[in-house]
């Protein structure tokens, strides 16, 4: 049962799965990012104040975020197959991954840049910054904390929907599961992968908080 | 004198969903170089809308606001930030960046214009001599006390050696012994750079404390303006009287005729007796005369008291008294 075969299998299994959460996170923070600072920037009350702007990417976000990840993933195969070349495996993974990240992160973004305070910002304005150096150097450095522990959440969604994408091939852990756990009732197989998709969120949960603690200088 | 900041006719009208708030109703306003001009009212009249129409923060409805002759409202984006360079200002809660540390926080106005970070630093430690605050260059803002903090922040609005200084209740969040000595700091930059200082608040005592001149603003109107001098000794408005008259104590003047001596001979000399009746009766009385002595832990001596007009209050501290076994008798002829 515990053959070189299966352990060879499992070890491929976490680096697919790895390799699936970093790349597709990187991509989603590349699109949720500036979609991110986007809504705070033109909301009402913002530094550039666009009703219509904010209005078409709220609307995005929301449409996108609505539809369950299963669904998109299958929703989006003609895509994917343009983008990677096929719809199965850890690389087609990342195009319905990166999609269905993005506006989850760009809310996450949202919030962690409207908890700056409004004062700090006023008194850069009140220097002569343009919106430009308040942008990176107030919101995003003051928020800093804040935002790196949005992607430590991000992360482990991101490797949840990761798992899901098993059920169509998706490759990683999660494929791993339900082919041995679901298909042919392998549930010691199913076990070890649950397992370590844990440990896999644990460590990542347990990173970003050091992270996040070590780079926050209002407490200390 | 040069005139630095010349106001006329500013109005502010914020409009919402379902009511507009005049904010500002033709406010003419000017400050003249080196002056320390104070801007004084209750809090909700409008001064914090006024002072961020001076940097164009707020933009006015309607009416000027010339820096040094130059119209605001004709300047672009640009020019704007340009000229924000050269009107600092410090604010109540200190608007620090949290996550920079005391010099990092020093050097981000000179950071915006692009001045070079060796350049930067070097006139950030000279800031911080200034504020008093060298040895806490690689504090965070966390780590400092709000006096501190507020040091910063002047080091910082320095930075880009301004014209003008716009204070917003700078001192508001302050205890009273941190609040004096900002204010000595600000006279002191004052003097010695010739920066014009504007300063809001809504505090009596630190116009009369540092400022040459006052603007009091009521309801979003300019009630009265002038020297400290003139405004204070002769207040026109009854804003400006509400807020002269507001920090003087009113004294209770006893009208009661009626008077106790009381003699002591036997309370211990630790018991308040007189302080307990007050407090029992919640009324004052008037000491007239006091001749007591303390031998050996007992109270001797007499006590001439003027009671209060109500009789009922009156007849109850008697009582009072004479439960704690003290000799009590009314005295006639002590007041007219």
């Amino acid at each position: 049962m515990w053959s070189n075969t299966v352990i060879m299998m499992i070890l491929e299994g976490i680096g697919a799965t790895i390799y699936m959460v970093l790349l597709s996170t990187l991509m989603a923070y590349v699109i949720g990012l500036p979609l991110g600072i986007l809504l705070v920037v033109t909301a009402k009350g913002g530094l550039r104040p666009n009703a219509v702007i904010y209005k078409i990417a709220d609307l995005f976000v929301n449409i996108v975020r609505s539809i369950p990840f299963l669904i998109l993933l299958i929703l989006i195969i003609p895509i994917t197959r343009a983008i990677v070349g096929k719809s199965y495996g850890p690389t087609a993974t990342v195009v319905p991954l990166t999609l269905a990240a993005a506006p989850f992160i760009a809310r996450l973004v949202e919030s962690s840049l409207l908890e700056v305070d409004h004062g700090v910002i006023e008194a850069a304005q009140s220097m002569g910054a343009s919106t430009w150096t308040i942008i990176f150097k107030v919101l995003l450095a003051e928020a800093k904390t804040s935002l790196i522990l949005g992607a430590t959440i991000a992360l482990g969604t991101i490797l949840g929907y990761s798992a899901m994408a098993g059920a169509v091939g998706g490759g990683g852990l999660g494929d791993i599961a339900i082919r041995y756990g679901y298909n042919r009732y392998q549930f010691d197989i199913m076990a070890v992968t649950v397992i370590l998709l844990i440990l896999l969120v644990q460590i990542m949960q347990w990173v970003g908080t050091k992270i996040s603690q070590k780079t926050d200088k209002r407490t200390r | 004198m040069e005139k630095i900041i010349e106001i006329k006719n500013v109005g502010k009208t914020f409009y919402g969903k379902e009511n507009t708030v005049e904010a500002l109703k033709d406010i003419s306003l000017t400050v003249h170089k080196g002056e320390i001009y104070g801007i004084i009212g209750m809090s909700g009249a409008g001064k914090s809308t006024l002072v961020r129409c001076l940097n164009f923060l707020e933009r006015p409805t309607t009416g000027t606001v010339e820096i040094e002759g130059m119209d605001l409202s004709k300047c672009n984006e640009k020019e704007l930030r340009q000229i924000r360079t050269q009107i600092a200002m410090i604010f109540q809660h200190f608007n620090l960046l949290m996550q920079r540390n005391v010099i990092d926080n020093i050097c981000f106005p000179m950071e915006i214009v692009g001045i070079k970070k060796k350049e930067a630093r070097k006139k950030a430690q000279e800031l911080l001599e200034i504020v008093g605050m060298s040895e806490k260059a690689k504090a965070y803002p966390s780590q400092l006390s709000g006096g501190q903090k507020q040091r910063v922040a002047i080091a910082r609005a320095l930075a880009m050696n301004p014209k003008i200084l716009l204070c917003d209740e700078a001192t508001s969040a302050l205890d009273p012994t941190t609040t004096k000595s900002i204010l000595a700091l600000l006279k002191d930059i004052n003097e010695k750079y010739g920066i014009t200082i504007v300063i809001i608040t809504h505090e009596m005592r630190v116009v009369q404390e540092i400022c040459s001149h006052v603007a009091i603003i009521d309801n979003g109107v300019l009630a009265e303006s002038g020297t400290v001098e003139e405004v204070f000794n002769h207040p026109k408005t009854e804003a400006a009287k509400k807020l002269v008259f507001r920090n003087e104590h009113t004294y209770t003047v006893m009208e009661g005729k009626r008077c106790i001596r009381i003699v002591f001979s036997k309370n211990s000399s630790f018991e308040p007796v007189i302080g307990n009746m007050i407090l029992e009766c919640k009324a004052p009385v008037n000491i007239l005369m006091a001749d007591t002595k303390d031998i050996g832990g007992i109270a001797h001596g007499q006590m001439i008291l003027q009671l209060p007009e109500d009789t009922a209050v009156a007849d109850k501290m008697i009582r009072y008294l004479k439960d704690r076994e003290l000799e009590v008798e009314e005295v006639t002829g002590y007041v007219e």
